[in-house]
């Protein structure tokens, strides 16, 4: 189990790195940044200042190597005050007038206000974590509930009523069903539903300069970000809980005298839980590529939000770091979902 | 109290299908006396399934229903109730609790997710006023009592950690824990092997008198009956064509199915061309049941062949060169492996194996599960990878030909798998499914050319021509074997490895397609290698036989001597563990 979990880890790092050198080889394909750095205003002198403190003006692969030694946590660096302060470090070993260091991987900093990247998107996952998760949370128990309820009534009016409900659900992309519900709830209906058509999940209220979370803001996006999900969650379960109900170990349990409740969730449901998690988890993923569209249309300030803005702007260490992360997340959450097999099912094993 | 336990009568199952309304348990009546093993034995489709699960009263609803008749149970208190009456909540009073039920398939038939301990304790609290750690001790207990090695790890092991035999021992525990008057046994022993059925039904015998109760037991096999049943019901379409004590049905059956049930079961102590089969004894004319008037022993001493002219076919058969010789074959599977990816131990699952096969020769190859006979098999056409040896094939290394003489040999030399139910692509029809080698090969230039053939294929069969449109769940288990027979025969191989191709079938199917597959060796000249755990099926077919035990050949030699004189303890275990139906056996057992 533990050399599985090394093993995995090896291998997310392994991804890691080559998400790095595809990030470093697309935006080496745009204009020079230097220049765009600069905006508006072509002054010789500063763009080679820029290039210069950028490695601009170095070979591309030692461009890479200095890009990589940034990322890593494990890394070398020359030994100055300049450096102690922007990269954060502790030092492990002296090495001449370099230093063998470790530190949280450093991304750069914003073009626009020469913010730290890192900052930027520690700012910003609160609330694209909270999205997420609710929105995930909604559309499991949604889901699980009424796909059990179309189990049980397979082809009768409810199970007939609640599958053609999904196929409308899956139909339809986040953003559509975002607008859609923000026009409804946010603004035809906003008097009775007290619901805002946008707005962050963090708010500055009245005259206090703490940030306050709005949980009101919260349920349109999440709402809206869960619609597909709970869709396929709802078929998942309720194909998955049909197959098991036929199984051999569900007459035994019938056999032994338990009564049909107790055999569908205890016996039925344990095991009819197995794909229905591996969806879940997987939509966790998808859940953050929508809820790009998701957080402009709401305005909540988010990852997606944040990293729309970088594009907009070409704010180039932002889109890089703010993929590298997104990336990062992927990966754990895979690792995450596979040991989470084991617990459901003690049948996998895992051998190195 | 009465000696009477539980009394069926009249009893009417009926399934609504697509094709109609099918009378499954069709006016059905039998009883069961406290201490009594009754038998119910028929070919699948027979209804005797339909009819124990009636009794429990399980038939999936819809589309079963029980429409007429009744169930009546015999309480100890002298209480008579009828179970078809009973609503779901007082049924379940009885289930597990006064009735309990054992399965086919020990696989499939426990909760993967939970530990074997957890589901015995369930059913014991469930009927049981009982604490936990009480409950556990009686888990326990019962361990110990069907003979499980080391109960405590039992307790907490999950089911795919255990064997098949355990398993089923698992479910006799959970069907024993609460003391049932009826025990009902629905196939219990045919998913395993000889050796384990053994074992098995000696200690349902030995429960059954230590807890007092009665069982049914449900099998298509008749040698199983005659290890275990007192009265013994025959049944053939929803119907019960016959029933009697155990000793008069096996030494003097009236109806020809029954007949034909008992003949069709490979002997192991005589040498038969052909075995008879239920269509021997009555076959149907428009609805009409036609009897041929002959005794078991008729028809078989009618098809037997003496020891001297065998050993005559025998003796022909060596004086040729081999069509395939295995030398020092060698196939090991990865076991274990480092951190880096390298294999640190190894499953030996065929070990230094060396065999001729002669020409036109049928050899055996028989052992336990697991044994590596189906590897052996599968290596000698390179779908297991052989690590050492030579697998000589018409002087050439099979082992190491190149890919376009692989595709070559594939033409020769072809496979027959087990199961007759996932080896058919269930959306090709069979005409395309047996076409299709022939138009990977390039046999023959047009395909009107091929679906000729393809219908010749058919016929040879005994399947028939219109039947090339009709897609494989249109079929029974043994038609489908039959089309997977015609696919394998589609490029006219001279040498066909038969992979435990019969197991998956009953007895009296099983009867069929053998015949089917001795005629065909002798009208096309075949070879066979014929891989099976049933030693008598495997006797029936081969000329000379291997016996093999954990990956290495036992023993080898002409099949009738090692069945008449095994010279190891495994073969020898081996044939005494086979359910031979002998009348003599039944006479010591029910001392008649």
């Amino acid at each position: 189990m533990l050399s599985y979990i090394l093993k995995r880890s090896v291998y997310g790092v392994l991804v890691l790195f080559g998400v790095a050198m595809l990030i470093f080889a697309m935006f080496k394909l745009l204009p020079d940044p230097a220049r765009m750095t600069m905006g508006q205003r072509p002054d010789v002198a500063t763009i080679e200042a820029i290039r210069k403190a950028q490695h601009l003006d170095e070979p591309i692969y030692m461009q890479l190597a200095y890009y990589l030694n940034d990322i890593s946590p494990v890394s070398i660096h020359e030994d100055t005050a300049e450096n102690r302060e922007e990269y954060a470090y502790t030092k492990l070993l002296g090495l001449g007038s370099n230093a063998l260091v470790i530190k949280a991987p450093y991304l750069g900093r914003s073009m626009q206000n020469r913010k730290r990247v890192t900052e930027i998107i520690w700012e910003a996952v609160p609330t694209t974590a909270i999205l997420g998760i609710s929105a995930m949370l909604i559309a499991s128990v949604i889901g699980i509930l009424f796909g059990i309820i179309a189990a049980l009534n397979q082809f009768k009016f409810l199970d007939n009523a609640i599958l053609s409900t999904t196929v409308l659900g899956i139909s339809q992309p986040s953003y559509f069903s975002g607008v859609v519900l923000g026009l409804v709830f946010g603004y035809w209906l906003a008097d009775w539903t007290g619901l805002s058509n946008t707005g962050p999940l963090f708010e500055m209220v009245g005259l206090s300069d703490e940030l306050t979370f709005q949980p009101k803001n919260l349920i349109l996006p999440a709402l809206a970000l869960g619609i597909r999900p709970i869709a396929i969650i709802v078929q998942l379960t309720r194909s998955s809980m049909l197959d098991v109900l036929s199984q051999d170990y569900i007459r035994t349990a019938r056999a032994k005298g338990l009564s049909k409740w107790m055999v569908i969730f205890k016996h039925g449901l344990r095991n009819a839980m197995n794909p229905v998690v591996t969806t879940i988890s997987g939509w966790f993923a998808s859940v953050l590529a929508g809820s790009f569209f998701i957080e402009i249309i709401f305005d909540c300030k988010g990852l997606g939000f944040q990293t729309v803005m970088a594009l907009n702007n070409f704010d180039l260490p932002v889109i890089m770091g703010a993929v590298l992360f997104v990336a990062t997340i992927f990966v754990t959450v895979n690792i995450f979902v596979d040991l989470i097999y084991g617990v459901l099912d003690p049948r996998v094993s895992y051998a190195a | 109290m009465s000696d009477l336990l539980l009394d069926v009568k009249n009893l009417e199952t009926h399934f609504k299908t697509e094709e109609g309304l099918v009378k499954a348990v069709n006016n059905v009546s039998f009883s069961l006396n406290r201490r009594e093993t009754v038998g119910i034995v028929g070919e699948s489709g027979s209804g005797k399934s339909v009819t124990s699960l009636s009794v429990m009263r399980l038939i999936p609803d819809p589309p079963g229903k029980i429409v007429g008749g009744s169930i009546n149970y015999y309480g100890d208190d002298g209480s008579v109730t009828d179970l078809t009456t009973l609503s779901e909540a007082e049924m379940r009073k009885y289930r597990g609790n006064e009735i309990s039920m054992i399965f086919q398939e020990p696989m499939t038939s426990l909760n993967p997710v939970f530990t074997c301990g957890n589901q015995v304790i369930e059913a014991i609290r469930l009927h049981q006023n009982v604490s936990k750690q009480e409950a556990i001790d009686q888990t326990l207990a019962l361990f110990e009592k069907v003979q499980l090695p080391t109960p405590e790890r039992i307790l907490k092991a999950y089911p795919h950690q255990l064997s098949g035999g355990q398993k089923q021992r698992v479910m006799i525990a959970m069907a024993m824990s609460c003391n049932p008057k009826i025990l009902i046994a629905d196939e219990p022993t045919t998913a395993l092997d000889v050796t384990v059925q053994k074992t098995i039904l000696e200690l349902m015998a030995n429960l059954k008198n230590e807890i007092d109760s009665s069982i049914i037991f449900i099998t298509h096999d008749l040698g199983v009956i005659a290890e275990i049943a007192d009265r013994v019901i025959v049944m053939y379409k929803g119907k019960i064509v016959e029933q009697g004590d155990v000793y008069s049905i096996f030494s003097n059956p009236q109806h020809p199915y029954t007949k034909g049930l008992l003949a069709c079961r490979p002997p192991l102590n005589r040498r038969l061309s052909q075995l008879p089969t239920v269509s021997d004894f009555m076959r149907e004319e428009d609805g009409q049941m036609i009897e041929v008037k002959a005794s078991v022993e008729e028809m078989l001493s009618g098809f037997e062949i003496t020891h001297e002219q065998h050993r005559e076919h025998l003796n022909q058969l060596k004086k040729q060169e081999p069509l395939l010789e295995v030398r020092n074959l060698r196939t090991w599977f990865p076991s274990g492996k480092n951190f880096f990816g390298k294999t640190t131990s190894w499953v030996k699952a065929v070990d230094d194996v060396s065999f001729d096969v002669y020409p036109g020769e049928t050899l055996g190859l028989v052992g336990e599960s697991g044994c590596g006979k189906t590897t052996l098999g599968r290596s000698l056409l390179r779908l297991a990878p052989a690590r050492e040896g030579e697998v000589i094939y018409r002087g050439k290394d099979i082992l190491k030909l190149t890919k376009a003489e692989m595709k070559e040999l594939r033409r020769e030399v072809q496979i027959i798998f087990q199961d007759p139910y996932s080896s058919l692509n269930p959306r090709l029809t069979i005409g395309n499914a047996i076409m299709e080698p022939m138009q990977v090969h390039g046999v023959y230039d047009t395909d009107s050319q091929r679906k000729d053939r393809v219908v010749e294929l058919l016929e040879t069969v005994s399947l028939k021509a219109h039947h090339f449109n009709r897609y494989p769940h249109e079929f029974s288990g043994g038609q489908r074997q039959r089309i997977c027979v015609a696919r394998s025969l589609a490029l006219n191989p001279k040498f066909i490895i038969c992979d435990e191709s019969v197991s998956a079938l009953d007895v009296s199917v099983q009867a069929q397609v053998l015949n089917l597959l001795n005629e065909l060796q002798n009208k096309l000249d075949l070879t066979y290698i014929f891989i099976s755990h049933d030693l008598s099926v495997v006797k029936f077919m081969s000329d000379r036989m291997v016996v093999m035990n954990q990956g290495v050949i036992e023993e080898m030699g002409p099949a009738d001597d090692i069945c008449l004189n095994p010279q190891t303890a495994y073969t020898q275990r081996l044939i005494s563990a086979i359910p031979k139906g002998l009348v003599e056996e039944i006479k010591v057992r029910k001392g008649v």
